[in-house]
């Protein structure tokens, strides 16, 4: 029963880091993929675009260079459309650009990337599409910060009930405690079966926490198996990484251990016996 | 091998009930502690037994102070004595095997050793048939021998039992005292509370409680 309530009680935060922990993953592979769009002038030479490509190349914070030509845009606008524009229109509208994707989303580096793009001649309007990334992150690391705080309001209501019921056993135990202070146990003695009681109380807790969440992340991933082969995207629901789980063993245990300490400890001072 | 020096004990908010006590108990004595109800007696024996301290003066064990020792040899200490209770504290949840098997459970001691050592202590004490049976089925005097039989498991050097024969009826009471005098014979230090001496052709030393103050008497031979 003590075991169930340990094991549920600590699946709230555990099953709020599971979601945050993927998220974040995804943002991270998302965060490769942030592109800036540098759109050329319509009258640029032929060397000024090497020069813009080199220059782009040589700088350590751009990881990918795609140089699309106006002519390519054109066609690609005009077969999605699926329609013959050229007829009416007699100028080709769109410039030569280039995409780049960064290995940073650091916004002080950025922003001096762009500061250098700015200055070289021939370039026309710079955009950035990684804003959203900014909030998503802002976003995670409130999540992040919320289930820290959860975590540790639940491990204060856990310290309350673990120690609340190895109360109730040295209440218990209340004559055996006395007779062996009274005839020369030590107090690490009379802690000590308590103290294994509430270590296991936690390890159990703790047991059920992580089987709870590998059920419910093979779950969701059978769910979204489903929905993989009928739209055909590739997404899966990781689980924590392998130390988490030892960390939310450990840290039940723990708990178990300072509670039931304190509650046997608190039992034996309640003797008033001499040290 | 235990004396107090100028030893003073009173329990928070309740006046003095031991004032300035000087006493010297020597290896292998018999002791008495009398007095009337309430002088303190038990609150004396908890003194020398380390389960209590002084509110003021000091306690030497074999040249120590009881102050000076730290907090983990306190209980090794206590493991020296062999204390006999007034109420016995006796635990009714373990049959009598067990609860005289709990100072060497405390003691780390291994099963083989605890089995031949228990079985010795309810022999010595004429329980070993009852070593079944849960406590609460015994007389009275059975249970005070079992409460001797526990306190003697450790092979302590000193028994101290406070007010061992007080609800027995005198032929039980002059059993129970005939165990520890055969303890006295063979060395070992007994200190026994009691309200009346009783009769004993054994040297022994009296410690009258009254009113907080100590006389020490010298008991003599008394042939029956
Ligand atoms: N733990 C305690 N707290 C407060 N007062 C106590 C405590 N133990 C004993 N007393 C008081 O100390 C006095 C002496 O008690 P005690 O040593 O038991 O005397 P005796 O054993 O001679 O009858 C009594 O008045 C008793 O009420
Ligand atoms: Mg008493």
């Amino acid at each position: 029963m003590m075991i169930i309530v340990i094991g549920i009680t600590l699946c709230l935060p555990s099953a709020g880091l599971l979601v945050i922990e993927n998220a974040s993953q995804i943002s991270k592979n998302i965060e490769h993929e942030a592109e800036i769009s540098i759109f050329l002038k319509k009258d640029i030479s032929k060397d000024q675009i090497d020069f813009i490509e080199l220059s782009l190349k040589k700088n350590s914070l751009v990881k990918k260079i795609h140089f699309e030509p106006k002519l390519i845009a054109w066609a690609k606008l005009q077969s999605k459309l699926d329609v013959e524009i050229g007829s009416s229109v007699s100028t080709n509208p769109l410039p030569d650009a280039f995409f780049i994707s960064l290995n940073t989303l650091d916004q002080i580096k950025i922003e001096k990337l762009i500061n250098n793009l700015d200055g070289i001649d021939g370039i026309d309007d710079i955009i950035i599409d990684g804003n959203w990334i900014k909030k998503l992150r802002v976003i995670l690391s409130l999540g992040k910060l919320s289930v820290m705080f959860l975590a540790i309001l639940l491990v204060i209501v856990l310290l309350v009930v673990i120690g609340n019921t190895i109360r109730l056993q040295t209440l218990t135990y209340k004559d055996e405690i006395e007779v062996s202070k009274l005839i020369g146990a030590t107090n690490a003695f009379i802690q000590r079966p308590f103290m294994y009681t509430g270590m296991l109380y936690g390890l159990g807790g703790g047991l059920i926490t992580i089987s709870l969440l590998k059920l419910s992340v093979f779950g969701l991933n059978k769910a979204l198996f489903k929905l993989v082969s009928v739209f055909g995207t590739d997404i899966t629901f990781k689980g924590l990484p392998d130390e988490y789980y030892l960390y939310i063993l450990i840290l039940a245990m723990f708990v178990g251990l300072i509670s039931s300490y304190i509650s046997a400890n608190n039992s034996i001072r309640r003797l008033k016996i001499y040290k | 091998m235990i004396s107090f020096k100028k030893v003073c004990k009173s329990y928070p908010g309740s006046p003095e009930i031991l004032k300035d006590i000087d006493l010297e108990i020597s290896e292998g004595e018999l002791v008495f502690v009398t007095g009337p109800s309430g002088a303190g007696k038990s609150t004396l024996l908890k003194l020398i037994s380390a389960l209590e301290k002084p509110s003021s003066g000091s306690i030497i064990f074999e040249g120590q102070s009881l102050s000076k020792f730290k907090n983990k040899d306190i209980p090794i200490l206590r493991r020296r004595f062999g204390m006999i209770f007034q109420d016995h504290k006796l635990l009714y949840d373990r049959n009598c095997f067990e609860n005289v098997a709990l100072p060497l459970e405390i003691n780390n001691m291994s099963k083989a050793d605890t089995y031949r050592r228990v079985r010795a202590a309810l022999d010595k004490v004429d329980l070993l048939q009852k070593e079944k049976i849960m406590p609460i089925t015994l007389s009275g005097g059975e249970q005070q021998r079992l409460a001797i039989a526990r306190a003697i498991v450790s092979r302590p050097s000193i028994l101290i039992a406070d007010e061992p024969t007080a609800n027995l009826d005198k032929e039980y009471a002059e059993e129970i005292m005939n165990i520890f005098y055969s303890f006295q014979q063979v060395g070992v230090t007994v200190i026994i509370s009691t309200h009346e001496i009783p009769v004993t052709n054994i040297n022994f030393k009296r410690l009258q409680l009254n009113g907080g103050a100590i006389q020490n008497l010298i008991g003599h031979v008394q042939l029956p």
